[in-house]
């Protein structure tokens, strides 16, 4: 590592140039590239293991001491807390494909790592990376130009589930939760589904909502059609479970209005006091008529009520649930088809929000209950309760669901598919070096790297699931151009077959253009830089 | 006798003067050309550029990395400036400008070193760029902008070029055309402002779309938002100042409350004073409420009541522009809410775009505005998208506004060295070895878009000037062919604004420096070395 570069006056002095140029640290060259490619390829060999349904697990220890684990490549980065410039670059990599896609954030690291680690050896031939990239660039357009050749479509309607949980199942092969594997799945879908506007194609994700609460087994999860909340109703003694529920949604605190300009209340004598004693009992006394002279039958509160107001209310035979948060509020509200009234007033029978049934959960010996509001009006709003050993897992859980769920609303979206296991890959691998020969400048070779690059991918499910890697991928390829059938990839649970129709193993043909895309970009952008200048403690060598 | 020292200047003051002076500052703007130099054309590379907070930022763009360098230097800080007066004045080119300055100055430090007085060098120079300049004008193509598909054809052509040297060059002819596009609503003063540019991480570049109108992040909701409509027909819409929200209506009143009574009293006339500015803004028949402040919960409850939308809290920027677009005029009070003052647009809606949501006001009446939402894998990269695409929509701002384009990739340069080359034939003096050092000097452009893509330069550079010696007059570097080739016919385009704007403000760079025959630098307060030290006389 050089120094910043220095310049020298008449006397043969230094001069400072930059401001605490000493401090600084420039790399520039092949060294910047050398050195960008051993941090991009650190980090995808950390994720490699992770690939495929046979792929383990990684355990994250925060500076606080919390746990995670998981085999989400978005999360695994995210929780690492990398310095390097360049691996913070593959983070952020996974974290596009994330929010795109949802699913595929492994992959698309390890796609990225690989062609970096072919543009080394292309840069020791003394290749302009320029060209590299330029090449990588025109074998990803002809790769993509080959998925939409090699994919598959099917109409989607509601009798096309199986397709989807299919889908649904390959995304939550290499998961913690494939215990119950199909159970996910269906779940999964039904959600979907259930929110899905397949006219419009969307899917707003805002209207499914996870919950997990540990205690129970991963086979105790469900779909809820309608809300669960974390709450209880406010008095040990009020109703558990309450029929035809009409719901006053409130966001004012159920006491006595205070202006929001400063004030003072002088009280001078004892009848003073004692005014003001039955006024606040009177306000509270009409506040709970008027929520009673609508037909309301049930309160939610996003504030809360002291205990007093709370015994009142019991009294009154008037159940309420107190601090339910703001987007619960708001889920509540869609699912009963209530409004949310945000002053005593202004509440009329037509705000309240009915619900089929509304029940407390209670929970083996815990203490613990949740609300759930069921058979509601408008059933678009949808709960998945989680239930697990323990709270990673039940964390795990929610990711793994959050994938499937993405793949499904991409399936919504487009529903174009393409065959998962590496078969994908190979057939893209194979028509990229094809095309390779026919391009007579130097692209060629980036081309054929990147055909190599594209194997990597197999090779890692095919090691991941113990088979020898190289033997079973040069096979598959040699079975996919003699049988002609893009569909071959690697059997990664021993089924016996390598058609991955027949295993149904499903992808979605927008996250595969996705994860090469974004590697692409990625590979560019890297190779593109020949100069680092950074403070030298910010280098992490 | 000892001779008693005067002190003239405050201890620890540095200076030092003559003709070493002005060869370190020539040798100090030397670094500052090197560290921009291997960005320069199609080829060109990438710095990485790590701040002290540890941001860091990817770039290709000579103003962004001089910027970031943090130059302390006094004579390199002049090249940055110079950078920056080009990325402020037409926004592209600014690597150029600083490469010429450099090579000016480095081809004139022998002349120094052998004792030409700098203001001998200064006058060749000025005269040099004046002769440059004229024969650019002379040169220059002029582009028929009457047929408007034509006009089209050049600023498309002009945008791709400036394009081409950036991460996005694959996408060129893409971003190009949304370029042109975006430039092409706005009005004939073309201002910048009206261009938003907006980001969302997540998807492939090719997602990146142009939205004839304005767009901006959905702001920060409170409960009962998701109930409100998210599309509108002809909406009126209300630009207001004003927080809707239950709130003390004066800062530091105290309200002093004798009896129970009215205390109640006071609790109504708050809501009543927020319910009236509701009322009104109902009553004026607008359908999208939106304001710099917030807006509060109860007032969003109100408005989703009532069909209204509302958005609180939008950036002021976002607000202008919608202003600009949509018509009417920002309110900070509701007392006078009448049609003049709101404004319209054909459709208003709330859309997913990767993982945020948008509203898009499109179809504006006064639709002066329009808005880039760029998409792509890394932050480092989305920014480096914007400050490209900045870069071609101020090169076709200057191209719609000046018609004269000249060919790039070294052609123009090469062309003018050989002019300049042989004018110098014809001066007696001491000019005649300046002018031709100046036209060295212009050589260097092409030279480095050779260095940069791995070529022979001087292989490469022999074959230019043989070809404009015969009278070719737009030969230049061919980046794919690794050749020369004719780029006006090649499609390679540049405004010639850029390239006379270039040349003049390196040229006065470079004359500056080299007048400057002596620094005196003030200590820094509190950092005054040991005494005796004065004078920056050696130990």
């Amino acid at each position: 590592m050089s120094m910043g570069s220095l310049a020298f006056d008449e006397f043969g002095r230094p001069f400072l140039i930059l401001k605490d140029q000493d401090k600084k640290s420039r790399l520039h060259g092949i060294e910047a590239h050398k050195s960008h490619i051993m941090a991009a390829k650190t980090v995808a060999s950390t994720l490699r293991t992770s690939l495929g349904p046979k792929g383990l697990d990684k355990m994250m220890v925060s500076s606080d001491g919390e746990v995670t684990i998981s085999n989400d490549g978005a999360t695994i980065l995210s929780m690492m807390d990398v310095d390097h410039q360049i691996a913070k670059l593959m983070v952020q990599l996974s974290k596009s494909q994330d929010d795109e896609i949802g699913d595929g954030t492994t992959g698309v690291v390890v796609m990225a790592g690989a062609l970096l680690e072919q543009a080394e050896q292309l840069l020791d031939r003394g290749i302009h990376p320029i060209r590299i990239a330029d090449g990588y660039e025109m074998a990803a357009q002809v790769a993509i130009g080959h998925l939409d050749k090699i994919c598959d479509q099917f109409p989607l309607d509601q009798s096309h589930r199986e397709r989807l949980i299919e889908t649904a199942m390959t995304t939550l092969g290499s998961k913690i939760v494939n215990r119950c594997h199909r159970q996910f799945a269906e779940i999964a879908v039904d959600a979907v589904l259930s929110v899905a506007d397949l006219e419009r194609k969307d899917v707003d994700f805002e209207l499914i909502k996870m919950e997990g609460k540990v205690g129970g087994k991963l086979e105790d999860t469900m779909l809820v059609k309608g809300v669960v909340i974390d709450k209880d109703m406010s008095h040990p003694q009020m109703p558990k479970r309450i029929k035809d529920a009409k719901i006053a949604i409130l966001t004012c605190p159920f006491e006595p209005p205070k202006p929001k300009t400063k004030h003072k209340l002088d009280v001078t004598s004892v009848d003073d006091y004692k005014k003001l004693r039955v006024y606040e009992t009177e306000k509270f006394d009409e506040m709970v008529k008027q929520v009673k002279d609508t037909g309301a039958n049930l309160v939610i509160c996003q504030w809360g009520f002291d205990d007093e107001a709370n015994h009142l209310l019991l009294q009154r035979q008037l159940p309420a649930v107190r601090w339910v948060g703001g987007p619960e509020i708001e889920l509540i509200a869609i699912a009963t088809g209530g409004r949310i009234v945000p002053r005593f007033q202004e509440l009329t029978t037509d705000k309240l929000g009915k619900a089929g049934i509304v029940r407390e959960l209670t929970f083996g010996t815990t203490k613990d209950r949740m609300l759930v509001i069921e058979e509601c009006h408008n059933s678009r709003a949808v709960t998945i309760f989680i239930r697990a050993g323990n709270r990673m897992i039940i964390e795990e859980a929610k990711r793994s669901l959050h994938d499937a769920l993405c793949v499904v609303r991409n399936l919504v979206k487009d529903h174009r598919i393409v065959y998962g296991g590496g078969a994908a890959e190979i057939a893209m691998s194979l028509a990229v070096s094809q095309e390779a020969e026919k391009i007579s400048t130097l692209e060629q070779y980036a081309m054929r790297a990147f055909a190599d690059a594209l194997d990597s991918v197999p090779l890692a499910l095919a090691e991941n699931s113990g088979q020898a890697p190289i033997q079973t991928v040069a096979e598959i390829k040699s079975r996919q151009v003699t049988e002609k059938n893009p569909r071959l990839g690697i059997d990664c649970m021993n089924k016996g077959s390598n058609d991955m129709r027949e295993q149904h193993v499903i992808e979605t043909l927008s996250s595969k253009r996705a994860q090469i895309m974004l590697a692409v970009q990625l590979t560019k952008m890297i190779l593109k830089i020949d100069d680092i200048r950074s403070s030298s403690e910010n280098v992490s060598l | 006798m000892m001779q008693p020292q005067i002190i003239l200047l405050k201890e620890g003051t540095d200076t030092s003067q003559g003709k070493g002076q002005i060869i370190s500052n020539v040798n100090a703007c030397q670094i500052i050309a090197d560290a921009v130099r291997t960005t320069l054309g199609p080829r060109g590379m990438d710095k990485l550029i790590v701040d002290d907070r540890g941001k860091a930022t990817i770039s290709n763009d000579g103003a962004t990395i001089l910027k970031l360098l943090d130059v302390v230097h006094p004579a390199a800080k002049t090249l940055v400036d110079i950078a920056k007066s080009q990325d402020a004045e037409v926004g592209d080119g600014t690597t150029s400008v600083t490469l010429l300055a450099g090579e000016f100055l480095k081809q004139c430090k022998p002349f120094i070193e052998e004792g030409v007085h700098p203001n001998i060098i200064i006058r060749a120079f000025r005269k040099a760029t004046n002769l440059a300049v004229s024969k650019i004008r002379e040169i220059s193509v002029k582009v028929q902008k009457d047929d408007p598909k034509q006009g089209r054809e050049l600023l498309l052509k002009c945008a791709s070029t400036a394009l081409s040297s950036k991460l996005v060059a694959m996408q060129k002819d893409f971003f190009a055309s949304m370029v042109v596009d975006a430039v092409m609503l706005l009005d004939e003063l073309l201002p910048l402002n009206m261009i938003g540019v907006k980001k969302v991480q997540g998807g492939a570049l090719e997602d990146s779309l142009l939205v004839a109108g304005v767009a901006f992040k959905k702001t920060f909701s409170y409960a009962g938002f998701e109930m409100q409509p998210k599309k509108y027909t002809k909406p009126r819409i209300a630009l207001l100042n004003i927080e809707l929200e239950l709130k003390a209506e004066k800062e530091n009143a105290e309200v002093r409350v004798d009896s129970v009574e009215e205390y109640q009293a006071v609790v109504d006339a708050e809501w009543n004073i927020l319910y009236e500015k509701l009322e009104k803004i109902h009553k004026s028949g607008a359908k999208v409420v939106l304001s710099k402040l917030p807006i509060g919960d109860v007032a969003t409850q109100y408005f989703a009541d009532r069909d209204l939308f509302c958005a609180g809290r939008v950036p002021d920027e976002d607000l202008k522009r919608t202003l600009k677009a949509c018509g009417g005029s920002i309110q900070t009070t509701v007392a006078n809410l009448t049609d003049d003052v709101l404004g319209t647009c054909e459709l208003f809606e709330e859309q997913q775009i990767g993982g945020e949501r948008f509203n898009i006001f499109t179809g504006c009446p006064q639709a002066k505005t329009c808005t880039l939402i760029l998409r792509g894998g890394a932050e480092q990269f989305i920014e480096e998208t914007e400050r490209s695409l900045h870069d071609a929509i101020m090169i076709v701002r200057r191209a719609i506004k000046n018609d004269a384009v000249v060919a790039g990739g070294g052609a123009i340069e090469m062309e003018l060295s050989k002019y300049l080359r042989d004018h110098s034939r014809t001066i007696a003096g001491k000019e005649q070895l300046l002018i031709g050092a100046m036209a060295k000097a212009l050589e260097v452009i092409p030279r480095q878009l050779c260095d940069n893509a791995g070529f022979d330069a001087t292989n490469i550079l022999n074959k230019l000037r043989q070809k404009h010696a015969q009278g070719g007059t737009w030969y230049g570097v061919d980046i794919t062919a690794e050749d020369i080739a004719d780029n006006l016919k090649a499609c390679v385009w540049e405004p010639a604004i850029v390239k006379i704007n270039a040349l003049t403000a390196a040229s006065e760079a470079a004359c500056l420096i080299l007048s400057v025959d002596e620094t005196i630098k003030n200590p820094k307060a509190g950092e005054g070395g040991p005494a005796g030290r004065g004078r920056g006389r050696p130990m």
